[in-house]
């Protein structure tokens, strides 16, 4: 009876298995592709963000059910429709928006482990790329999905974002009202956030994220010592340092996973607004044409891009730095040729480097956390100056420097910090001496990356020989 | 289920509590005035350095501690709220069927307890004046009352139903110390009496001006000052029930779903160290040959 049941369970998925590639994908995608065995903790976020992803169209779907996309009913369908009148309705809203910042905290880890080593570099280029392509369209996602209860922070969040475009000369104020189908935030543009957040761009994540995973099975897996896995193969050309995806990582993303529901769990029923970052106390307030807050911010994932915003004291030159620093994300291939791909064997000064591009971003979010005051302007665009000089500095460690090549960065960067204040100062922008107090940030960030590369030449210096097969190391081996 | 009241308060709708680095613990009743003067001194000298621009003056907010498993203060509080302050709030969040299960009362005894303004059962709860009155009156249309604990800290909306006072420049005739400029009238004043302000000299964004740090009483009301102190915490309690109205179920669900991700975080952790037992790193491939 057993074996008769097997047998016949046999014959059916062989028919479906000759005439689509089932087996044949699970083979070469999951059971037989070779992964590096010493991943270690920063390589699980990539999966956990996928998980999220799922979770987020799951409940997304039954919020969609109950909600109405209309001002006059959208913000009491969410807050007495879904919170109240259906059953777990509490449950399932908290989970999206738990799910939200999730996605976020996991994306931008994902996102550290990439440059930590070196996951953007040939042949992952495009990879990288994609997955730039991934958070661009993540950020839209969660930028139209936070209009949606229509409270007072989703309407004058999403008032002043499609106002930026107005920033573009000539175009930009009619570009606006095409965006938005009206002359502010209104009905119209609730239906079409609606409309692109439920249905454009969940296709066009899930569209992108395949791309990256057929990307990244193709040129296979980096790892945290950046090495080629398929340099070193045995007879039967299997990568001498590589286990099968399944069932080693599918395992280990197994306890990821349980771990990352314990926190994320804690959140959705212990503190489902998060100390007020994960949703805004506003926004328990329904939105009011004829009221502005007198603090608009956005959530906390976009508050580094928004303390760069306030910080250029220019409306077009702002949207312009901060639209840059996802050029610059994107730019990071070009910017960093170094052969050598983990953070592992490079420089110290390469190490400092990256630990104050991560540095410099939280600082951000932190300035655009505190109010829109002078203070905090003039803080965000010093701290802007860093954040993006981390960037522009990374050519600096594509080879060994000359001492003369040294100081000319030194003069360069520093003097492009120089310039940027003298043209604040000419403009009149801030007060001079708030300006002389925040001076110091760009300025020492320069001064200790280039000044230490001359005076300890050592510190530029990267690992003079890699190893030949990957090492263990990490939290999990 | 005691929760502890928090005294910061980040997105006030007035532009009073816009500043956040100024809160200070509240004394006790007796010695207020002279702490809130004290407070307020040092509040303006902070203040007046970093954020010269938008500072204003913080009163201090009076603690509060929700309890939401205290059921009498939680009735006490709907019986206010659905009979005096529905006047003119709604709490279209709710349906009155929502309320016995959180009041911890059967149907019937919700109906005969507290009631339903003889509205139907499962009816959401509006306000019992059309706001089109209400507006003609206000000249504004009253928040709803279901999410405002959510929208303010339960200190700040204890401190603001108990610290009316009289102000003649006002409309209302009234005044509030943590909303400068509220358009409600002190409808507590049958209740608690009329009371004035304690004034000190303080910002408001950024200019001196006179500045409401407290209230003293000014005439006497038909509850004595302990009744209506209890009457005004059961109301915030009330209100911060309806706010997070599936806290109890929150709390009962949550240790569960936690136990069973903690048992399988160590159920897989079994599972993958089983598994990977059997993969050989190269530190311990080099181990091993230096071994033999």
């Amino acid at each position: 009876m057993n074996s008769n049941t097997r047998s016949w369970a046999r014959s059916v998925f062989g028919w479906f298995d000759s005439r689509l590639p089932i087996s044949a994908m699970w083979r070469s995608q999951v059971s037989e592709y070779p992964a590096p065995k010493n991943f270690n903790i920063w390589y699980i976020f990539g999966s956990l963000a996928l998980l999220v992803l799922v979770m987020q169209l799951a409940t997304g779907l039954f919020l969609a059910i109950h909600y109405q996309p209309n001002p006059h009913l959208a913000y009491w369908s969410v807050l007495r429709g879904i919170q109240q009148d259906s059953r777990w309705g509490w449950l399932i809203r908290d989970m999206h928006i738990v799910g939200a910042s999730a996605f976020f905290v996991l994306v931008y880890l994902h996102m550290y482990r990439g440059i930590m080593y070196g996951s953007y570099k040939n042949p992952r280029e495009l990879l990288w790329l994609v997955g730039i392509f991934i958070y661009l369209a993540l950020s839209a996602e969660a930028f139209l999905g936070y209009l949606l209860p229509w409270g007072q922070m989703s309407y004058w969040g999403s008032a002043v974002v499609t106002n930026f475009v107005t920033a573009v000369p000539v175009i930009g104020k009619p570009i606006a009202t095409w965006l938005r189908g009206s002359f502010v935030v209104g009905l119209p543009t609730l239906n079409r956030f609606f409309v692109f957040h439920v249905f454009l761009m969940p296709l066009l994540l899930l569209a992108l994220v395949l791309v990256h995973l057929i990307a990244l099975h193709h040129v296979g897996s980096n790892n945290p010592d950046g090495l080629e896995i398929h340099d070193n193969v045995n007879e039967s050309a299997w990568p001498r340092d590589a286990v099968p995806f399944h069932p080693y990582y599918t395992v280990k993303d197994l306890f990821a996973v349980s771990v990352f529901f314990v926190i994320f769990f804690w959140f959705v029923f212990y503190n489902p607004s998060g100390w007020g970052f994960l949703l805004d106390k506003l926004n328990y307030t329904p939105a009011n044409i004829l009221h502005t807050p007198a603090d608009i911010h956005p959530l906390w994932f976009f508050l580094p891009f928004y303390a760069m915003l306030r910080g250029v004291p220019n409306k077009l030159y702002g949207i312009m730095a901060f639209a840059g620093s996802f050029v610059l994300l994107a730019c990071l291939p070009l910017l960093d040729r170094n052969p050598i791909r983990s953070i592992r064997y490079r420089s110290v000064l390469y190490k400092l480097n990256i630990l104050c591009m991560a540095f410099s971003f939280i600082w951000l979010g932190l300035i655009a956390h505190g109010l829109a005051t002078e203070h905090n302007m003039v803080y965000g665009l010093h701290v802007t100056e860093v954040f993006y000089l981390t960037f522009l500095a990374l050519p600096f460690f594509n080879r060994t420097r000359s001492l003369r090549a040294k100081y000319i960065w030194l003069i360069a960067a520093e003097g492009v910090v120089w310039l940027i204040d003298v043209w604040m100062y000419s403009i009149h922008a801030h007060s001079w001496h708030l300006m002389l107090l925040t001076d110091w940030i760009p300025a020492l960030y320069v001064l200790l990356l280039f000044g230490l590369a001359i005076i300890f030449p050592a510190l530029t210096r990267d690992a003079p020989k890699l190893p030949a097969r990957l090492t263990a190391g990490g939290i999990f081996h | 289920m005691r929760i502890a009241a928090c005294n910061t308060d980040r997105n006030s709708p007035s532009p009073l509590v816009q500043d956040q680095a100024m809160r200070k613990k509240p004394s006790r009743p007796h010695s207020r005035s002279l702490a809130s003067v004290l407070t307020a001194g040092v509040l303006l000298l902070a203040s007046s350095c970093a954020w010269a621009s938008v500072a204003t003056t913080q009163p201090p907010l009076q603690p509060i501690t929700i309890n939401l498993q205290n059921k009498a203060a939680l009735r006490n509080g709907a019986l206010y709220t659905l009979h005096m302050c529905t006047a003119c709030h709604s709490l279209q969040g709710m349906r009155y069927s929502s309320l016995p299960p959180i009041l911890g009362l059967s149907k019937h005894r919700f109906k005969t307890i507290i009631g339903t303004n003889d509205r139907h059962y499962h009816d959401i709860i509006t306000s019992n004046m059309p706001p089109s009155v209400i507006y003609a009156f206000t000249k504004i249309l009253p928040p709803d009352l279901t999410y405002i604990a959510r929208r303010h800290s339960p200190a700040w909306l204890y401190t603001y139903l108990t610290s009316f006072y009289v102000d003649p420049t006002q409309p209302t005739g009234t005044n509030n110390v943590v909303f400068h400029n509220v358009a409600m009238p002190d409808v507590f004043a049958p209740l608690q009496g009329l009371q004035k302000p304690i004034l000190i000299e303080g910002l408001r964004y950024g200019s001196p001006a006179k500045i409401a740090i407290g209230v003293r009483p000014l005439t006497r009301g038909s509850m004595t000052p302990a009744q209506f102190d209890r009457t005004a915490r059961d109301i915030v309690t009330f209100l911060y029930a309806v706010a997070h109205s599936h806290q109890q179920e929150r709390f009962r669900l949550g240790p569960w779903i936690i136990a069973l991700f903690l048992t399988l975080s160590v159920l897989t952790y079994l599972l993958y160290k089983l598994y990977w037992r059997r993969v050989m790193t190269s530190e311990e491939r080099w181990w091993k040959i230096n071994k033999q």
